[in-house]
């Protein structure tokens, strides 16, 4: 009975919400089947209800968190500020802990040595396109095949970025050490190779270190608490001669934003501040360090991922950098794509039937271009997508209509 | 009370199951936990809990809680306050949140049917694209049901002028005691008959289950001007508010909240409140343009009339939109002061609001409890929030001790119970304070024209002995555990 690990959810954590019930109509899940269990509120109570001893971690508390999409689309609803998404992780390690089956633990040991190793992750990659390549996923079975739709076109080999550094013309406006992340580097080698450029362009020096490693969110989603502190511990290290650590990943910047819950302070440093691409662009755009191009390329339909908006309440960062590039946008409805990290893999009905929704409200925009500032959005926004779409990171499209544009106003 | 499942509630839930399968029924521990409470304080114990999507599964649900001999309660979001939904006494928990279909917009009528799970602000965010929207907000619009708005006879800011729930509701389909199905009212607005409707808007679930409601939707003002005002103390903002009354107008609502309770919020929301101020008052016209100019402009001269330290007039749709999330979201925003809140509701004339706010701030004092105060200043309808920590032993009790005294101060003045929470468990016990024995008869004795098994709800709403005859409880015993 009760917790036993110290990533379990607080009673300070907990006792802060107020069960008002305001957070109901914005969970997902709560919306497909209307039960308390499936909410936000009821969640909470739940883990109260564990701490408290009126249950145990059985089944139904299992079913209860693991149903979640952590898309805290409650937080910035939540007028009483509960950590929502730090009790979800705790929960989860709690689950890991005391109910963790083979399964699990292969899927936490998975997670913290396959993503975090960029040796494995080449494997993984070339595999991958090699079946891209030789036409195997045709014969693959559906959801694989579904799931494969979503990928871009992966190389067989990208040169790490690992160790390199890239310097701006004139003095430096910051240091910032880019995150490669574990798939951002060999399957979104674009939105890399644009970021770099778009931050050397606004006056950044950027550094790759090479110490680096996966930022351990999807670990930490998934209950694998201890991988998700050490690969915390050596991302501490390896960023710290930085000003600002920056991620291109919704996912992995919001993590990183979370590291004083998993990296314990001495190693984390007093100086840790994480920015998203997205944030840092805007401000430049802002401030007159990219310029601002000609309208009239079209409208792109705006996907706000559930960690940029809800995790780290970057909102109009998006728009300022598209509207910046010349385009007009239109915002989807921020609820979650289904995406969620490892979700979609490992409930993939519910996973599917959001996705099918999103796509539907794509396709109502009328545009045919989808900017997304998180890799599982673009992948599961592009693999419901039927038709002549293409999905893209706001960075990329700032970078094409930058080279695109005439040389008197770039 | 024991949370253990007798024989026959076992057979209960077996026949449950039967009627909607495995997934629509819960009797978990834990799931039966998630269900014991409504956002309020009080604490009951589901025996089973079952989401139902049609009229025909509530009237098997009713006719198979009978045969068992146990109570029902109706379920919306469970965000009420006053305990209507907390299953006091055991029995089926049923859950109204996937009735939520709207099922006929008439646009040319002004009317629509919808089911009682319909969340209220879908439905005027549905009915916007005809100009219209469904008139009673509470303040916890954007996650209660429609059905529990018409259970609660539920208010919000703009009741001042349109009037609460009961105004809006033409007719309703209800399932009864016997299982049977009836609708009540109409689509004209003057009922024939016996007004079974007015009976059933309000009565807390205890007379039958609402299944479908013909609600009545009012169009969207051509203009509207939101003002929120400040002023150096809740007198000088109330003295406004009757300043503005006396002035002849009615203004679509007239909000106020304290210093205390503008932290609070601005902490959240980051709204710009002038959280300097010791009051705020949100007053909001509605019309055609060239009156609610006049009408701000009367208020504003009234307003600088006593004292107010500066009139801001949203002027975007966005401003007037974060003004309203700020009042709407206040209660949420109470944990930041103390792990649990009360949210309290009772109603004074608005002549005396100034000397019962200055009771309330002298009760928390002597209670030692924080009171942030915001309020329907316009219908003398008081919110005072009481912010404190249910874990320190005694203090519950100490809490719902202060509520009394905050009700029996506010009838004192010639006030209510309840402006438009409802009773539940939580004010029942004062329910005598406000009615004779003969009042409160011929409430009992319309439950039990409607409910003489006492199937729905027992014992919310009349306290125990409201029926004349009545020395014990006012239900059988041994009906349920």
């Amino acid at each position: 009975m009760g917790y036993q690990t110290p990533y379990a959810p607080t009673r300070s954590e907990l006792s802060s919400c107020i069960q008002c019930g305001l957070c109901l109509p914005h969970c997902p899940t709560f919306r497909l089947t209307g039960k308390e269990t499936d909410s936000p509120r009821g969640r909470l109570t739940a883990m109260t209800a564990v701490l408290d001893g009126v249950t145990g971690i059985d089944e139904v508390f299992t079913e209860t968190i693991s149903f979640c999409l952590g898309c805290r689309a409650c937080e910035p609803v939540c007028p009483s500020m509960v950590p929502y998404g730090r009790t979800l992780e705790g929960a989860r390690a709690e689950i890991a802990a005391q109910k963790g089956g083979a399964a699990r633990r292969l899927r936490g040991w998975i997670m913290e040595t396959w993503l975090g190793s960029p040796a494995i992750m080449r494997v993984i990659t070339w595999a991958t396109a090699m079946v891209q390549h030789t036409g195997l996923a045709r014969i693959a079975p559906r959801r694989v095949r579904s799931g494969l739709r979503g990928l871009r076109h992966i190389g067989w080999r990208t040169a790490s970025l690992r160790g390199r550094s890239f310097e701006p013309e004139r003095a430096p406006v910051a240091t910032v050490g880019l995150l490669t992340g574990c798939i951002m580097g060999p399957w979104f080698a674009e939105v890399h190779q644009a970021s770099i450029a778009l931050l050397v362009r606004a006056g950044y020096r950027v550094v790759v270190p090479s110490g680096q490693t996966c930022c351990g969110a999807l670990a930490a989603h998934d209950g694998a608490a201890d991988g998700a502190a050490r690969l915390a511990v050596r991302n501490a290290a390896a960023f710290r001669a930085v000003d600002y650590v920056v991620a291109n990943a919704a996912g992995c910047s919001a993590h990183l934003k979370d590291y004083h819950h998993w990296a314990p302070g001495d190693t984390l440093g007093e100086g840790w501040q994480v920015r998203d691409i997205t944030e840092l662009a805007a401000e430049a755009v802002e401030d007159g360090r990219l310029p601002r191009l000609e309208e009239g390329r079209g409208v792109v339909a705006l996907q706000h991922p559930c960690h940029l908006r809800n995790a780290q309440r970057i909102i109009t960062q998006p728009r300022v950098i598209l509207e910046a590039a010349g385009y007009q946008t239109t915002d989807i409805d921020p609820v979650c794509c289904g995406a969620a990290g490892f979700y979609s893999i490992l409930r993939p009905d519910t996973s599917a039937r959001l996705g099918r929704d999103k796509a539907d409200e794509i396709g109502r925009t009328g545009a045919t271009l989808v900017a997304s500032a998180n890799p599982g959005c673009e992948m599961q926004l592009r693999s419901h997508l039927a038709g002549e779409y293409r999905v893209l990171h706001p960075v990329e499209l700032y970078m094409q209509a930058l080279s695109d544009a005439p040389e008197g106003q770039a | 009370m024991a949370a253990t499942l007798t024989g026959s509630n076992t057979k209960l839930r077996d026949d449950l199951i039967r009627l909607l399968g495995t997934e629509r029924v819960m009797d978990s521990t834990l799931e039966r936990h998630l269900y014991a409470k409504d956002a309020g304080v009080y604490i009951g114990n589901p025996t089973v809990v079952v989401m139902i999507e049609t009229t025909e599964e509530v009237a098997q649900v009713v006719r198979a809680a009978r045969h068992h001999g146990v109570p029902i309660v109706a379920r919306g979001a469970g965000t009420g306050l006053s305990a209507g939904a907390v299953p006091e006494v055991g029995g089926v928990v049923l859950v109204t949140t996937r009735m939520n279909r709207i099922e006929e917009i008439d646009a040319e009528n002004h009317t629509a049917w919808v089911g009682p799970g319909v969340i209220n602000l879908d439905l005027s965010r549905a009915t916007t694209p005809f100009g219209m929207h469904f008139a009673p907000d509470p303040s916890s619009q954007s996650a209660c049901t429609v059905g529990g708005n018409i259970a609660c006879n539920s208010g919000g800011p703009h009741c001042l002028s349109e009037g609460s729930t009961v105004n809006h509701i033409l007719a309703l389909e209800v399932v009864t005691d016997t299982g049977d199905v009836m609708i009540v009212g109409g689509g004209a607005p003057d009922p024939i008959g016996l007004d079974l409707r007015g009976i059933l808007v309000g009565s807390e679930g205890t007379l039958g289950i609402v299944t479908r409601a013909l609600v009545k939707l009012t169009p969207n003002p051509p203009d509207v001007r939101t003002m929120a005002v400040a002023f150096p103390d809740i007198e000088d903002a109330a003295a406004t508010v009757s300043g503005i009354i006396a002035a002849g107008l009615i203004p679509a609502a007239l909000e106020m909240m304290d210093q205390l309770m503008m932290q609070a919020i601005e902490n959240w929301l980051h709204a710009g409140l002038p959280v300097e101020a010791g009051a705020l008052l949100l007053a909001e016209v509605t019309g055609v343009t060239e009156a609610v100019e006049a009408e701000a402009e009367i208020i504003t001269r009234i307003a600088h009339g006593n004292n107010a330290l500066s009139v801001q007039v949203a002027v975007s749709p966005q401003e007037r939109e974060i003004l309203w999330k700020s009042r709407k979201s206040a209660f949420g925003a109470v944990a930041q002061a103390a792990p649990d809140y009360y949210l309290h509701d009772t109603v004074v004339p608005r002549t005396r609001l100034v000397e019962a706010m200055r009771q309330v701030y002298e009760i928390g004092q002597r209670y030692q409890i924080t009171m942030m105060n915001v309020f329907h200043a316009g219908d003398g309808n008081l919110h005072p929030l009481m912010a404190f920590d249910a874990s320190e032993p005694g203090r519950l009790d100490e809490v719902k001790a202060a509520a009394d005294e905050l009700v029996e101060i506010c009838v004192e003045k010639g006030g209510v119970l309840s402006g438009e929470h409802g009773i539940g468990i939580e004010k029942r016990h004062l329910m005598p304070l406000l009615f004779t024995e003969m009042d409160l008869d011929a409430q009992a004795r319309v439950k039990e024209a409607f409910d003489a098994g006492g199937v729905f709800n027992p014992g919310k709403v009349l306290p125990e002995g409201s029926r004349c005859f009545d020395f014990g409880r006012p239900v059988p015993e041994g009906a349920w555990v």
